[in-house]
């Protein structure tokens, strides 16, 4: 069983989001990592970049594959996680700490409202497969 | 039953066929239509890449330009491929199902299952891959067919079919090139980097390579491999395919990604 920390919020898309003001850590779930297998490399937005909510920020390729990664708010780019490039494997062994990938400030505070708590997430998860 | 869409075999010219893989996916994604799997051909020679392959470290685009080879780079990730005498596949459908398990290896799995049982049905052998590439240790760095990853297709030993893969927004789409015939000379002319000797480069691609031409019959069609594998997805899967073309949402989406992504890259350099 999965654990997932309750002091981050969750997208349908799984990532992750750590809200500190009106700033917004992001990053993928341990689950998402867990579906990708081993990743090899990561294509990140560039800092003061802007994000969409439920568009693309980034991609990440695993083995024989690519994903798109989705952002679960909009905003300005001011940090991205520049270790990632030096050691692209935190992605899979920390992504809910380490392995974070961009900051955004967060251009609305109500789209936090539709992201999922813990629980939520957990939830959701399981209702996946039934609700095809 | 489901129902699936299937867009059946057609030739296109190379930037088209990756357009329409993604105008497919984004429109599954969109609007939640039906799964769909497509068969194509490539009507001029041509080299994809992967998303994240860097194009100048691993294509001679020089010599594409020369030969007349169009280099498109694919919605999918891996490594490249050199499409002219193979047939190509795309299948769209939701992750996370019933049928397709949540990871990309394992719905590598389901594919490729599925790939092997249509072959056997022509009479070939084929077995799934039981170890992959490591990350960054191929042998013929640029070149998909150059090792074989997990769950992909081998007959004898030999590789015969390469596949990748993209995801977003719980819709997968994964894209295969099933080898008819096989010439290491042109993979050694247009991926880099160029080895030498190169008549060991040339052995070693006929060692790990191999095709369909080599193992069946001349008797055997490209349409009969189509059919074979289209009855080998349905059995498999239990599903029903229903012959089907683009909506007209998938062509303007084509035509919109063929203006705006799905450039020559030899052309463009």
């Amino acid at each position: 069983m999965k654990v997932f920390p309750d002091d981050l919020l969750y997208s349908r898309e799984h990532v992750w989001v750590r809200v500190e003001g009106d700033l917004a850590t992001i990053g993928i779930t341990d689950l998402a990592q867990e579906r990708l297998g081993e990743v090899h490399s990561i294509e990140l937005p560039e800092i003061d970049s802007e994000v969409e909510r439920d568009e693309p920020f980034g991609a990440i390729e695993a083995a024989k594959g690519t994903v798109e990664l989705i952002s679960p708010l909009t905003g300005n780019v001011i940090n991205v996680n520049e270790d990632l490039i030096d050691d692209i494997g935190i992605v899979n062994s920390d992504p809910h700490d380490t392995g974070w990938m961009v900051v955004v400030e967060i251009n609305d505070l109500d789209e936090l409202d539709d992201l999922l708590d813990s629980r939520g997430y957990h939830d959701f998860i399981l209702q996946e497969v039934e609700g095809e | 039953m489901a129902v699936w869409r299937l867009v059946p075999f057609h030739r296109y010219p190379p930037r088209e066929n990756m357009a329409i893989d993604e105008a497919i996916f984004r429109e599954v994604q969109r609007s939640g239509g039906p799964p769909t799997i497509r068969l194509y051909g490539w009507l001029t020679p041509a080299v994809s890449i992967g998303h994240f392959q860097h194009i100048d470290r691993e294509i001679d685009l020089e010599a594409c330009r020369k030969g007349g080879v169009t280099v498109v780079r694919r919605p999918t990730g891996g490594k490249a491929v050199y499409h002219d005498d193979d047939l190509t596949y795309a299948v769209i459908a939701r992750e996370n199902t019933s049928l397709f398990p949540p990871t990309i290896l394992e719905t590598y799995m389901v594919i490729s299952q599925c790939l092997a049982q249509g072959l056997l049905d022509l009479g070939l052998e084929a077995t799934l891959a039981v170890e992959g590439r490591e990350p960054g240790k191929g042998s013929l760095d640029a070149s998909c067919f150059s090792e074989p990853s997990l769950h992909e297709l081998l007959v004898k030993g030999r590789k015969i079919c390469g596949s990748a893969q993209m995801r977003s927004r719980g819709v997968f789409l994964q894209q295969g090139s099933l080898l008819m015939s096989f010439d290491p000379e042109k993979i050694c002319d247009v991926m880099l980097p160029h080895r030498e000797p190169r008549a060991m480069q040339v052995q070693f691609l006929q060692e790990k390579v191999t095709s369909l031409n080599e193992h069946l019959p001349r008797s055997v069609t490209r349409g009969d491999v189509c059919k074979s594998l289209i009855e080998a997805f349905q059995a498999g899967w239990d599903v029903l395919f229903a012959e089907g073309s683009l909506t007209p949402e998938e062509e303007k989406l084509k035509d919109h990604l063929l203006e705006t992504k799905y450039g020559d890259l030899a052309k463009e350099d």
